[in-house]
């Protein structure tokens, strides 16, 4: 009887894995421009048939074994995106027979739901979480950064510009860097070159570019700002404020928001306004700007590159597709002025402390890291998604992806190449500044933006306001 | 004091009618009665995230360090302020359409449908709905009053920080008027005829008999709906933060407090206490006062 009600389940693991790689590995996205030969996908479909195969009979070799079980919480919730992590934990399962409860949690939920599972004693064993939060939960003393450290360490490919960002000091680390991805500014390169305009690097070429290509007659504008309370302010004005050697801290932890280089930062900041789509626009205004061909530059993330490459995605933006755009669309990674900067956020994984079942976290955490799991993993969203390992990303499969491949190699290890660079606010002379989470949390920047050109505030005005709040926010 | 014999059919009626609410009064002992008890319990303590590191208790600290923050006090005023203006503005509004639905007119029964739109969509639709029509440039609402040159099209209403209160008051009463409609309107329906005639036959206008008649019919139904819609205004935080994060009312400052970043569930807990309280003085003061229980 029991031996029955065991091959029940091992055939049905294989239908789900069939259903989930059928759905996703085949997945054929719609590019206008023909696919180079050697039909990728078939292989993929041959490998991965033998790979189930193998698969199917190691988990009939393991049903016999002790079931564990781990919890894993991952901020990627969109169903798509479950549905690729759902079967990676199956094959994990059928490799291991460790069973994984993969949980989908809004990344705004987390601590609300950490304090609920904490009480009723159901906490995860493993995360994947921005760095923010795991940070956060590393201080709270909830992370296990002896184990995080030793998972790097094992890797030993990790690029040091990521890994940095997670320091918890003694050699421990409050989490393990899984993805990452650059934020810079995407702008149209072949009205730059019509106009002889340079790259939007520096300051003052960017400042340019924006008056130049404004033309609000024609309902074209330089630049689609974000004006708004929100993440995405804050985002793009730790880029400017970088550049200029501004920080909301100094090493010593006081709040520096009120400086000259920082009232300089608010400056330039409300003269790019200028030449800005007008209202308080926020990301999709930019999104949509941009692949709409209003908006001459935006700041945007990595994450944009499907939808400048890919049909399917840049219509359900804006109901038309510009198969020229990839062509036409140059990236700058950085940003000079006094300083150089390069702005960008670290998705990791991070073993709790609290976990009873460490050892299968730590396989879980490297499984996931590993090979084609993590390239799979990866190509849930290719560019937003870069690989921390060296390894994976010098790897050719990963580049075997339709996204990437019209990018070509060279764009994409140009994006990697920047992770190194990575700066924020919360990260300052190799130590993490956890205060810096409070005003985010708070909006603090993203309000003081806001307020600035909705009062018109002077950049004075708006760095006493700034400084204030922060005091404020943090009860000092 | 009663006291009954053993045995009697008295006391087997008192037995049986304590077992017929008892599942009734244990499922509100633990849904309701358990949670405000915890509540209370958490709102002294630091409450640690860390299983392995107990809560810590604290004392009334949590309660002082709210009282004596002046932002506290600034959004416990324009929570009142809030209340006021959204419960007053909702009812009036509900009261006149109300009375306007209760007469004979072509197409009246889907009209009456119509209005309750608002109150019956989804949160999240109607916001962003708001947030569309009001869109700088784009938006259909804009676009109208622009061609009319009513507006720049380039001014953001929704989205300007200054705007926040009266947005966010607005879309209250806009969203929450058919609620008070629908109660009005059941109990208008609901007056006969009869009292209007004799009315008539004294001579009253309209305005007397909306003054002598209606209004006093009323006159509980309208109490009690200002009583919820007050309740729940005071507490009200989604709509409010999905619109603006300027609006500043208690919820909110509760928010930003306890949750932005690590939460402080013992400081939130305490929060929490003293809005039930203050909840509690208020609603008593009201159910004796207006309501005349």
């Amino acid at each position: 009887m029991m031996g029955i009600f065991k091959e029940q389940k091992t055939f049905d693991i294989i239908e789900i894995m069939f259903y989930t790689y059928g759905e996703n590995i085949f997945h054929n996205y719609k590019i206008k421009e023909k696919i180079p030969k050697g039909n990728i996908k078939i292989k993929e479909g041959l490998n991965m048939k033998k790979s189930l195969l193998v698969i199917a009979i190691l988990t009939l070799a393991i049903t016999g074994l002790l079931a564990q079980s781990i919890t894993f919480w991952t901020t990627e919730t969109e169903s798509n995106r479950m549905q690729r992590i759902q079967a990676l934990a199956t094959i994990f399962q059928a490799k291991t027979g460790i069973n994984v409860k993969v949980v989908p949690v809004q990344e705004n939920d987390l601590f609300s739901r950490l304090a609920a599972s904490k009480a009723a004693g159901t906490l995860p064993d493993i995360m994947e979480a921005g760095i923010e939060p795991l940070v956060l939960l590393g201080t709270e003393g909830l992370m296990d950064t002896k184990l995080n450290a030793k998972v790097i360490n094992d890797f030993g490919d990790i690029y040091t510009g990521v890994k940095r960002l997670l320091y918890a000091g003694n050699g421990k680390y409050y989490g393990i860097p899984f993805h990452a991805w650059v934020q810079g500014i995407w702008y149209h390169k072949n009205w730059f070159s019509k106009k002889g305009l340079a790259a939007p690097i520096s300051w003052y070429n960017i400042l340019e570019a924006a008056k130049e290509l404004n033309d609000p007659a024609k309902g074209i504008y330089g630049i689609v700002l974000p004006k708004k309370a929100d993440n995405y302010s804050e985002q793009v004005f730790t880029e400017v404020a970088l550049a200029n050697g501004a920080r909301p801290f100094d090493a010593a932890g006081n709040v520096t928001l009120d400086t000259p280089q920082m009232i300089q930062a608010f400056k330039f900041y409300k003269e790019l306004g200028k030449y800005s789509m007008p209202g308080f626009t926020t990301v999709l205004d930019a999104l949509k700007g941009y692949l709409s061909g209003k908006a001459a530059m935006i700041f945007y993330s990595t994450y944009i590159m499907d939808d400048i490459a890919v049909q399917d995605v840049q219509e359900s933006r804006i109901h038309s597709f510009d198969p020229n755009l990839v062509k036409n669309t140059g990236f700058a990674n950085k940003m000079i002025n006094v300083d150089t900067s390069s702005y960008g956020q670290v998705v990791g994984l991070g073993i709790l402390s609290s976990s009873k079942n460490k050892t299968a976290a730590e396989k879980f955490a490297k499984f996931l890291m590993t090979g084609d799991n993590y390239i799979y993993w990866l190509h849930m969203a290719p560019g937003g998604m870069n690989p921390t390992r060296k390894s994976i990303a010098t790897n050719p499969q990963f580049l075997n992806n339709p996204v990437l491949k019209r990018y070509g190699a060279q764009k994409i290890a140009n994006i990697i190449a920047a992770l190194d660079n990575i700066e924020r606010f919360d990260f300052y002379k190799g130590k993490v500044v956890t205060q810096m989470s409070k005003l985010s949390a708070n909006f603090v920047i993203g309000k003081a933006i806001n307020l600035m050109f909705a009062n018109d505030w002077t950049p004075e005005q708006t760095a006493k306001w700034a400084q204030k709040e922060a005091l404020r926010v943090l009860g000092k | 004091m009663k006291s009954y014999p053993v045995g009697t059919l008295e006391r087997k009626t008192v037995i049986l009618g304590w077992k017929l609410i008892a599942p009734t009064v244990i499922i509100i002992s633990l849904l309701i009665l358990y949670p405000a008890v915890y509540n209370i319990y958490l709102s002294f303590f630091k409450v640690s995230l860390n299983p392995a590191i107990p809560n810590q208790f604290v004392g009334l600290k949590n309660y002082f360090g709210i009282l004596s923050d002046p932002a506290f006090w600034r959004s416990f005023w324009v929570t009142i302020a809030f209340t006021l203006i959204t419960v007053i503005g909702s009812m009036l509004l509900g009261l006149g359409v109300a009375i306007m639905m209760n007469r004979n007119f072509y197409g009246r029964s889907a009209v009456r449908a119509l209005i309750l739109l608002p109150y019956v969509t989804p949160l999240i639709s109607s916001v962003f709905a708001w947030k569309y029509i009001f869109l700088p440039l784009n938006g259909p609402l804009v676009q109208f009053l622009a061609s009319l040159h009513l507006m720049n099209p380039g001014t953001d209403i929704i989205n300007n920080p200054n705007n926040a209160f009266i947005v966010v008051s607005f879309f209250n009463i806009w969203r929450n008027f058919p609620f008070v409609y629908l109660m009005i309107l059941a109990k208008l329906q609901s007056i006969p005829s009869s009292l209007y005639e004799a009315a008539e036959m004294d001579g009253a206008n309209w305005w007397r008999k909306f003054m002598s008649v209606t209004l006093p019919e009323l006159y509980f139904v309208i109490a009690s709906v200002a009583l919820l819609r007050g309740i729940w205004n005071f507490y009200k935080f989604d709509e409010v933060y999905l619109l603006s994060k300027f609006a500043g009312t208690l919820p909110i400052y509760i928010y930003d407090t306890a949750f932005a970043g690590i939460p402080h569930q013992g400081i939130a807990a305490s929060a929490a206490t003293i809005l039930f309280a203050v909840m509690i003085g208020l609603i008593t003061v009201y159910v004796k006062r207006v309501l005349k229980w």
